[in-house]
């Protein structure tokens, strides 16, 4: 059994933030106090050995939930698989990550889904979800077999990576994933609009002499696929928003009490388009980051709910890849050893997001909307939990990350705040040592 | 650098006279002042060079061509001096071509200045011969190079440095002999000062 | 001023004292280029290697001409002939370059950033000669040049830029050198072509030609490249040269003598009239010319020094 004192428990489910001691036996939450006297825990324990943890200075956290990552497993796997993404997964605070489906080939059969599921058993730390393809090899056209996907395990549907540019099959799709209760996670963007961009069509794509993304090509699909989960009642989930106007929209959905979740990255909330210059391809991001004001927009929008939950969209690729010129760099940022961390460093010890949002934005939303294990420390939860840090000092160094890539714009940063310990099911899967920097 | 002034070795009068005389033994050597033209070496050359051509235009009435000659591009030095010299201006406004040039240049040090010139001048054309007309002669020459018109043999050490002040580009007109203290070719020791050392 | 600088990768990095310094130099450079005799033995001994990712006739002859009359060594690479078409990164083919001593490396290419990417990588010196729809800033600069030459002093000199200005590397590099040295520049393009976005750049912006013409002391056009019709960004060339095009008779609304410029290659009969075009208001040659110039500065400054060769 596990007795973890004097932690500063946040836990959003039951409206908790109090320094308090957890008990965790059998992989789950057994009970949540205040405090327990030696007493209590040994006849809770019932003699069982009793290991304990002073969380004296320290957050512990719901494990953290991550409904957005790339694991490039199969097909790509110098950029990551499934055991290095699980692994980084857990040393940066993630006790569960949905895997997206744009791997090489597409997850689109439940063959896939299995197979996505088995590697991340075999690997053992995180809990890997898959999510399946919308359509067969994510072409836009045909769906995929969604009833079958949804029963080899897949906990949601998505092209992302690319955009479903034909409003009749995102209809049709809305409608036929009703029967699986799953939700749909929509990729927005106007391929027509978005026209082989590279940065965010406005001051920095002038300045840069690079093709600009509007923030229209993100935004008329955002409006096109809440109208249509409105007409369909589907059940729709917006991934990575970047900017104003779709988070406008957002609102005025939520609004009308449409079955909507939206989440935004890290990234789009620390960074905006000033930031980027001609070198820095680890700031090449899809959707790009747009502007001051839209960051500003989506960090309002995370704090009044529009914006229910935080995601990585960890997208891992290799040094060769990125060190290209700008426009030949791929899209995408490494986020999951190094968001939380991120994330405290730039809005919470800024005062700019409460922990308690965070948490819930990170770990009770993703759980309810995916209707995954974890989100909460209520008993009878199974133990995934994060211990943090706030204290703990560390830089980001490209040889101490467990991912496969390190296209990270963090990399040589120093932070303070660290998840230093992680728990999967009661198991401690991830312990920060002194000697590797960051985490064992 | 720190850099001591030690004697003057020539004020304004004796620049004059000097200059005179050089005008004089131009007009000699070349029998007159048939095809000869000037050419001043950046950038006090320049001056001396405009001196003669007005002193011998009140001796012969006659004004010579006169042309400005930049040495950077010829300087064999560029890969071992610290500061990249300027690139001034190169202003012959007239064909060499079968002329008696006359460089014209303040000190005569190692020989590499006037080395320089002496390419330079010749990729503007094909002169019939060239001379070489200094204010001192300072003596340590490096290549096998005299001048045909010497203002004042001036012997000196290598650590000293010679400096010639023409009131038309500084505050006097003399030349001083200066101290370069602890050191024979500083290379941190402005270009300017190379060059007039030179 | 004592230069500094390794590489020239564009306008924006550069000081005014810097550009200064740079036209300063290619004044000498330009009495040596009108010799008949044009070789110098400055940089003999120096390699100059030209990687053209584009196609380009005047710039990699220009440079080529540059680097060889100051004495250095210069050799090309087009891509179609060499490995890149076999796939080789730019970042190995550069290192491959680079370990064959070679001491300037000119790029261009398609991508921005090319330049700067490679002068982060490699220890040599780079010069861009034009980097996707970023910068051109041996084109600015010879443009500059030439607009001074004529003009003297460009503080305060009105300047128009007409054309495709959203995809003009020249029109960028310009307005930033111009501005930097005082002139008042207006862009002038039709909106597809002008987004608003493009006053960061520092420039006034404009739609209508003829509005912007009276007391400009040079009007530059840029090249229209037709294929931007099939892209939807105007409607036919009869009516972007109706709007946009250069004419003798237009630029009679200028009420000065004002200079024409154009980067080069020229759409006759598009971005400017053929009779224009030859007039002896055009200092189109000129600026061929002056790139030169400009150019043998360039490679003077970055490899004729110690400052800046690499051990």
């Amino acid at each position: 059994m596990l007795w973890l004192k004097n932690a500063e428990v946040v836990d959003p489910a039951q409206d908790l933030l109090a320094l308090s001691d957890i008990l965790v036996k059998d992989g789950k939450i057994l009970e949540i106090s205040a405090f327990f006297s030696e007493e209590t825990v040994r006849s809770r324990a019932g003699g069982e050995e009793i290991k304990i943890i002073d969380g004296r200075g320290r957050l512990l956290f719901p494990g953290l939930i991550d409904v957005h990552t790339h694991l490039r497993e199969p097909g790509q796997e110098e950029k990551e698989d499934i055991a290095s993404g699980a692994q980084a997964a857990v040393r940066g605070g993630f006790t569960s990550i949905l895997a997206m489906a744009n791997t090489k080939p597409v997850v689109d059969r439940r063959a896939l889904v299995e197979f996505v599921i088995a590697q991340a058993k075999r690997a053992g730390l995180a809990r890997v979800y898959p999510v399946a393809a919308v359509t067969k090899g994510m072409n836009g056209q045909e769906l995929t077999e969604m009833i079958d996907l949804a029963q080899g395990g897949a906990v949601g549907f998505s092209d992302d990576g690319r955009g479903i540019q034909s409003a009749e099959v995102m209809r049709l799709a809305l409608e036929y994933a009703k029967l699986t209760g799953l939700p749909l996670i929509s990729h927005c963007e106007d391929d027509d609009l978005a026209g082989g961009g590279i940065v965010h069509k406005g001051l920095a794509s002038a300045r840069l002499g690079l093709k600009g993304i509007p923030s229209c090509s993100e935004s008329i699909m955002v409006a096109r696929d809440l109208m249509l989960a409105e007409e369909t009642g589907g059940s729709l989930h917006l991934a990575h928003i970047s900017c104003k106007q779709s988070v406008d929209l957002i609102r005025q959905a939520k609004q009308k009490g449409l079955n909507v979740t939206a989440e935004v990255n890290p990234h789009h909330l620390i960074f905006c388009d000033e930031n980027i210059t001609l070198t820095a391809t680890s700031f090449k991001v899809n959707p790009p980051l747009r502007t001051a004001d839209d960051r500003e927009a989506l960090l309002e929008a995370l704090l009044d709910g529009t914006i229910d939950m935080l995601a990585t969209d960890h997208a891992p690729h290799t040094w060769e890849e990125k060190t290209r010129p700008f426009a030949e760099a791929p899209f995408g940022i490494n986020g999951l050893e190094t968001s939380l961390a991120a994330v405290w460093q730039y809005l919470v010890t800024t005062g700019k997001l409460p922990v308690r949002r965070l948490t819930e934005a990170w770990s009770l939303a993703p759980a309810r909307r995916f209707n995954l294990a974890g989100g909460s420390l209520k008993p009878g939860q199974a133990a995934d939990m994060v211990l943090f840090d706030p204290d703990c000092s560390a830089t980001i160094k490209a040889e101490d990350l467990a991912s496969k890539s390190q296209n990270t714009p963090f990399l040589n940063q120093e932070f303070k705040g660290f998840p230093v310990m992680t728990w999967v099911g009661g198991c401690l899967v991830s312990q920060l040592t002194e000697k590797s920097g960051i985490m064992a | 650098m720190e850099r001591i002034a030690k004697s003057t070795i020539m004020d304004a009068n004796g620049i004059r006279r000097i200059l005179t005389r050089i005008a004089h033994e131009i007009i000699e050597k070349n029998k007159g002042t048939k095809d000869v033209v000037l050419i001043g070496i950046r950038r006090r050359g320049v001056t001396l060079a405009k001196r003669l051509q007005q002193l011998i235009c009140e001796f012969e009435g006659v004004k010579l061509p006169m042309g400005i000659l930049d040495i950077t591009l010829y300087r064999d030095d560029l890969r071992t001096i610290d500061v990249q010299p300027v690139v001034q201006e190169t202003a012959v406004p007239f064909s060499v071509q079968g002329k008696q040039v006359i460089l014209v240049d303040d000190v005569l040090f190692t020989g590499r200045t006037a080395r320089a010139a002496l390419d330079a001048t010749m990729d503007l054309g094909r002169p019939q011969r060239i001379q070489l007309a200094v204010l001192i002669d300072r003596g340590h020459r490096e290549l096998p190079i005299r001048a045909d018109y010497v203002g004042k043999n001036l012997p000196t050490s290598r650590r000293e440095s010679v400096s010639v002040c023409l009131r038309e580009a500084d505050d006097s007109e003399e030349v001083v002999l200066m101290d370069k203290p602890g050191c024979l070719i500083s290379w941190n020791c402005p270009l300017n000062v190379l060059q007039q050392d030179d | 001023m004592i230069w500094k600088r390794k590489h020239i990768l564009d306008i924006e990095s550069l000081s005014r004292e810097e550009i200064s310094h740079i036209l300063h130099t290619a004044k000498p450079m330009k009495e040596v280029l009108l010799r008949p005799l044009k070789k110098l033995p400055t940089l003999r001994g120096k390699s100059v290697l030209h990687l053209f990712y584009e196609a380009s006739t005047r710039t990699r002859t220009s440079f080529e001409t540059a680097g060889k009359i100051l004495g250095a060594d210069t050799g090309s690479i087009a891509v179609a002939q060499s490995s890149v078409s076999k796939g080789e990164s730019l970042l190995d083919t550069a290192k491959t370059l680079a370990a064959m001593q070679v001491d300037l490396v000119v790029i261009r290419h398609t991508s921005a950033g090319a330049a700067a990417f490679l002068s982060e990588h490699l220890k040599i010196g780079i010069i861009n000669a034009g980097d996707g729809q970023h910068a051109h800033p041996t084109q600015a600069l010879l443009d500059m040049f030439t607009l001074q030459e004529n003009l003297g002093d460009l503080a305060g000199k009105k300047i128009v830029i007409v054309g495709d200005i959203l995809h003009s590397r020249v029109a960028r590099s310009n307005v930033c050198g111009l501005t930097k040295m005082g002139a008042e520049v207006t862009l002038v393009g039709p909106p597809t072509l002008l987004p608003p976005e493009l006053k960061v750049l520092g420039a006034r912006l404009s739609h209508v030609l003829d509005t912007e013409l009276p007391g400009a002391d040079a009007v530059m056009a840029l090249r229209l490249q037709l294929e931007r019709q099939q892209s939807g960004l105007f409607p036919s060339l009869r009516e972007y040269s109706r709007l946009y095009g250069l004419s003798g008779q237009r630029l009679e609304k200028t009420g000065k003598k004002t200079l024409v410029l154009h980067p080069g290659p020229m759409n006759r009969g598009v971005e400017i009239t053929s009779e224009l075009a030859n007039s002896h208001y055009a200092k189109i040659e000129e600026q061929v010319t002056n790139g030169v110039a400009v150019r043998m500065a360039l490679i003077y400054l970055l490899v004729g020094g110690t400052n800046n060769v690499m051990a």
